[in-house]
């Protein structure tokens, strides 16, 4: 039992867990105000990350004016795609839903790979300092930062749902479309602003993986991590997201704490989240926080 | 769209998809050569170099007379690192080639049955202990007559570092037993000289450690580097390719994980050490070939230049040492065909012979570059003797050719290995 | 077929249940199926290698997709990880014929059998989840049983794989396409009659209720969970069968060939065919197939062309065809969600009506 190795891997899976986090609650941004499952979310870090990527290397911008671009150009994105995939299938049964966003996650990664290749292609150097220390535990400023934001954008969105009019209206579109509709919220700008805002904070976390690991197709692969994160919270709480997604990435890490311990089968840490999410839909579908949806007939 | 603009657009797409799936035909007086590469899956990184070496080499070839007047017709097939799309490739080849160059240890492993029933020679850039033996009789699970490689196995660069690391434990003035640790993937080629290398440390008086599993595919291997500094381990086997090596090499920089890091061969490579920057200091890896493109002006890299040439009219590229390899295989092939034409005609197995015909081979105008090899009827390990780099890395900008010019990236070469021939080592 | 869209023109009438329940409306539909099969008989004799090849394909993989069109279609389940049960079949049917020893004539079979039984486990836990959570629950099961084929050497050979033994009977050797050809033809025959005819019996039209209204089907009597699991197991059956083909035809069984691209695969050739559609799967499984062939044709064509060099084609087939099938499933969604069989029934009442509209 090796204490300190617990400790530093609890950590580091706190702060990969936090990212894990911010991309549930993009996704639970767009199944709680369109009632769209989203399996292109980790394509949509993808595109983020790879178009951050190129507005460095190849117009040479610093890193600020790349982001904020970037930024602007995903919500921009989130709102063309949402406006000609997703309006025609309103209304469609839930295995269509599903099978468009497989789709599309389909072609944006094969995009991604057509566009700009199958190898790591490293950021430029962005920190002065690419190391800092904390508790003992040596870490990527990058992550720390992220870190930072991560706390951020939650914060930013539990205000936006409590206290912003759009936050509210979103949350009675998603309680119910119709009668949203017939108090005067414009469902159509609901919609559209999020898918924007997922899109947008998707690329965000997609900038910060790819700062640390390098861009690579391999970064999609995010968005499959996402649900169990998002069952284990809820489908439809943000906080659930958040909680999922730390709970998640700290498990992950244990995991693999226990197998190169005792178990040595060798790679529980990428296929335990699976497990959980079956073990989480067979006693609590719903989740930690998520709504109980009860039939009665 | 109206229902009847959909059932004239669907009966017209129908009718030219139908049209445009018609294979296309060879000539009949070619040499038809399968290719199987790895453009776009997870072994990319090094496949496109060692692919486009092939390419090219095919390319010169045919500019050059051919294979006795008679071209070459490769039919390259992109198979993603996928086994079964491999498979299906060479199902469609088998009966028309005389010859593959392949690629994957997975796939090449899966048809050692199949090229040795169908007497054809595959030459693979899988370096797999358990290709070498064509009698059988070995470790190895069962004889692989038409398989060739050019270079030493999977196993022996790993021995040869193992044994390059006791010399530098004693050399550092280590005390105690060094600690060894294999590291890769679960997949075929990762796990190819696991058992060897470790036996071989336990030989020699190392402490082997329990492997680390880190996936092909890049990632977040942080988990797997702090395991790999609380174990202690004094010596650590990358076993992956270079793409993921890069990402567990920062990963591991970043945690301050002290250990001296063995690159396999498809391991470690100039694009890696572009991409890791100075996390890919001080790596030991082994190379295949007499020179690197970083002798490039020197005059025995002349055909070597012409060949880069096919691909790269500007002559401005640089070349990975995996491109030179996939030359080199191409080349062996070559002379073998020719020999094959000479004695009864470009079969499966007249190559084949061609392959025994031999000793301390090196193709023409390929001297100093491709290594001399041998092969027999009774061992296929061609190559016992090869060279150990280490590298010294500085984070820069620039091209890989700009960065080796300003003394960002320098490759220098500490140990000649040679291994001996022994028997109980051959087919694993 | 029966089932889904049984409106028949007026004046149409069955006065027996026999006769309104028969697979094939009319005679000459029936024989245009003989007429077909009898033609596919000839078709080794008069195709190449190289369609034969496609042929087989396209054989068992509409075996699979038809058990999951039984599942998502007329059951009206989701199920994102058939490819790991296509899987199971083909290392059910290598581990039976290498290390029992069974004939592969009965190893096929054998091994249909086997993955019913895991099919059956799954749908257990499955008939309580709805929806979504089906949904997620499948994708994880995907990617559980794809490790475990990766660790259980034992069975699969690990990440190595393992060969697969050629089919013979009565000891002929049934190796070489022209000859395998036959036997998957026999295959798709019987497997695709089997399940027109299923969904004429009792459990059949219990099945289509459970899609149409669950809540009211569980008040009519049927057991929901007895069916949900039925239809779990009857899909993974099918995919068995048609994984021991692949198996067997292939030579070689390896776990990276079951991946998610694989599942999502199968989903695309059932709703691109049509939900609820038995010839809909076949012609959805022939699209798929022939798909990547045709923009490898496409590329082929374009070689050495000004576009071949902008698209930097040769390179990019692999990721062209990857955006295809993406592109194709977005647009199918879009513009024909009740895919290839609706349209197809639509040009066939365009010629029948034809100058009136209906």
């Amino acid at each position: 039992m090796d204490g300190t190795l617990l400790f530093q891997l609890v950590l580091s899976g706190l702060i990969v867990g936090a990212l894990y986090g911010v991309v549930a609650m993009c996704f639970v941004l767009i199944y709680k105000a369109s009632q769209v499952v989203n399996f292109a979310q980790g394509e949509f870090m993808l595109i983020g990350a790879w178009a951050c990527w190129w507005l460095l290397v190849k117009f040479q911008l610093p890193f600020v004016a790349a982001f904020l671009v970037t930024l602007a150009f995903m919500m921009l994105f989130g709102l063309i795609l949402q406006f000609v995939v997703l309006k025609p299938l309103i209304g469609e049964p839930i295995i269509s839903v599903i099978m468009v966003t497989i789709g599309l996650s389909i072609f944006f990664q094969a995009l991604m790979k057509w566009l700009f290749g199958v190898s790591v292609q490293p950021f430029p150097p962005i920190f002065a300092a690419p190391d800092m220390n904390v508790l003992g535990l040596q870490i990527r400023t990058v992550y720390a930062m992220s870190t930072l934001i991560s706390i951020g954008i939650m914060a930013a969105f539990a205000w936006f749902f409590k206290f912003s009019r759009m936050g509210l209206a979103m949350r009675a579109t998603a309680f119910n479309q119709q009668v949203a509709q017939s108090l005067g919220i414009s469902v159509r700008k609901v919609f559209a602003l999020a898918w924007g805002i997922s899109a947008m904070v998707s690329a965000l976390a997609g900038v910060v993986v790819g700062v640390v690991n390098g861009v690579s197709p391999a970064l999609s692969f995010f968005g499959i991590k996402v649900f169990p994160a998002v069952i284990l919270g809820g489908l439809d709480s943000i906080i659930g997201a958040v909680v999922g997604g730390l709970v998640i990435g700290v498990l992950e890490n244990v995991a693999h704490y226990a197998d190169s311990q005792w178990l040595h089968w060798g790679n529980l840490h990428e296929i335990a989240p699976f497990y959980v999410l079956i073990l989480i839909l067979m006693v609590r579908p719903y989740g930690l926080f998520g709504t109980r949806d009860i039939e009665r007939v | 769209m109206q229902s009847n603009r959909k059932n004239a657009v669907a009966v017209l797409l129908s009718a030219g998809a139908l049209l445009s799936a018609a294979p296309v035909a060879t000539l009949a007086q070619d040499i038809p050569v399968g290719h199987l590469a790895d453009f776009s899956g997870p072994t990319a990184d090094v496949g496109r170099p060692y692919g486009q070496g092939v390419a090219d080499a095919i390319a010169y070839i045919n500019r050059h007379g051919g294979v006795g007047g008679k071209k070459l017709a490769a039919e390259t097939t992109d198979y993603s690192y996928k086994a079964p799309q491999a498979i299906a490739a060479y199902k469609s080849w088998s009966g028309r080639v005389v010859a593959i160059q392949g690629w994957g240890t997975a796939d090449t492993e899966a048809l050692i049955g199949f090229v040795t029933n169908d007497k054809l020679p595959y030459y693979s850039a899988s370096y797999a202990a358990t290709l070498t033996d064509p009698v059988g009789g070995s470790k190895a699970d069962r004889p692989a007559p038409y398989n060739f490689f050019y270079g030493p196995s999977y196993s022996d660069y790993a021995r040869g570092m193992v044994q390059w690391a006791a010399d530098d434990w004693t050399k550092k003035g280590g005390k105690g037993k060094p600690k060894y640790i294999h590291m890769g993937a679960n997949h075929p080629y990762p796990n190819s000289p696991k058992a060897a290398a470790e036996e071989y440390a336990k030989e020699l008086g190392f402490e082997v450690l329990t492997p680390i599993q880190y996936a092909l595919a890049p990632g977040d291997f942080t988990p797997q580097c702090l395991t790999l500094k609380q174990s202690g381990a004094n010596y650590a086997y990358l076993g992956n390719t270079s793409g993921s090596n890069v990402a567990v090499l920062k990963a591991c920089q970043t945690v301050g994980v002290q250990v001296q890091f063995l690159g396999n061969v498809w391991g470690m490579d100039e694009n890696a050490m572009k991409a890791a920057g100075s996390a890919a200091s001080n790596v030991v890896y082994p190379v295949r070939t007499s020179a690197t493109w970083t002798d490039a002006k020197a005059p025995r890299m002349a055909m070597m230049r012409e060949i880069s040439k096919m691909s790269d009219a500007s002559g401005t590229e640089y070349r990975a040492s995996h491109y030179l390899a996939g030359v080199c295989s191409t080349l062996y092939m070559k002379e073998s065909m020719e020999w094959a034409m000479a004695n009864g005609g470009v079969t499966g197995e007249n190559i084949r012979k061609g392959m025994y015909v031999r000793q301390n081979w090196v193709p023409k105008g390929a001297e100093g570059v491709c290594v001399p090899s041998t092969w027999t009827a009774q061992d296929h390990r061609s190559v016992l003797k090869f060279d150990l780099y280490q590298t010294d890395v500085k984070a820069g900008d620039g091209s890989v050719g700009d960065l080796i010019a300003k003394g960002a990236i320098q490759m220098k070469r500490i140990a000649t290995i040679e291994l001996p021939r022994k028997k109980e080592w051959l087919g694993w | 077929m029966a089932g889904t869209v049984a409106l028949r023109p007026c004046g149409d009438f069955r006065t027996t249940y026999g006769g309104d329940q028969t697979v094939f409306p009319t005679r000459l539909s029936l024989a245009f199926c003989f007429l077909g099969i009898a033609a596919l008989c000839f078709a080794p004799f008069v195709f190449s290698k190289y369609v034969l090849s496609l042929l087989i394909q396209i054989g068992y993989l509409g075996i699979a997709a038809l058990g999951l069109n039984i599942l998502v279609g007329f059951t009206g389940q989701i199920s994102i990880g058939h490819a790991v049960f296509f899987g199971f079949g083909a290392f059910a049917s290598a581990y039976f014929s290498n290390k029992l020893n069974v004939p592969v004539f009965f190893a096929i079979p054998l091994a249909g059998v086997a993955t019913t039984a895991v099919g059956l486990l799954f749908g257990v836990p499955a008939a309580r989840l709805k929806g979504l959570y089906l949904a997620i629950a499948t994708l994880a099961a995907q990617f559980i049983l794809e490790d475990f084929f990766a660790r259980a050497s034992w069975f699969t050979g690990g990440v190595a794989g393992t060969a697969a033994k050629s089919f013979s009977i009565f000891g002929i050797e049934m190796s070489g396409d022209q000859r395998y050809f036959y036997v998957v033809l026999a295959y798709v025959v019987i497997l695709y009659l089997a399940a027109t005819n299923l969904m004429r019996t009792r459990d059949g039209r219990a099945l289509v209720a459970l899609r149409d209204h669950y809540l009211s089907a569980e008040m009519m009597g049927i057991n929901l969970t007895k069916y949900r699991t039925m239809s779990f197991g009857v899909s993974a059956f099918y995919a068995g069968i048609g994984g021991a083909l692949y198996g067997h035809y292939l030579g070689f069984v390896s776990v990276e060939g079951f991946g998610i691209f694989f599942s999502i695969q199968f989903l695309a050739m059932v709703i691109i065919g049509g939900l609820g559609s038995v010839m809909g799967t076949l012609m959805g499984t022939v699209f798929m197939v022939l798909l990547p062939e045709a923009m490898g044709g496409l590329a082929k064509l374009l070689s050495g062309s000004y576009i071949d060099r902008l698209l930097s084609l040769d390179e990019g087939v692999v990721f062209l065809r990857e955006m295809a099938i993406g592109a194709v499933i977005v647009l199918f969604l879009i513009f024909e969600p009740d895919g290839l069989a609706h349209r197809w029934r639509q040009i066939r009442a365009y010629w029948k009506l034809y100058p009136f509209s209906h």
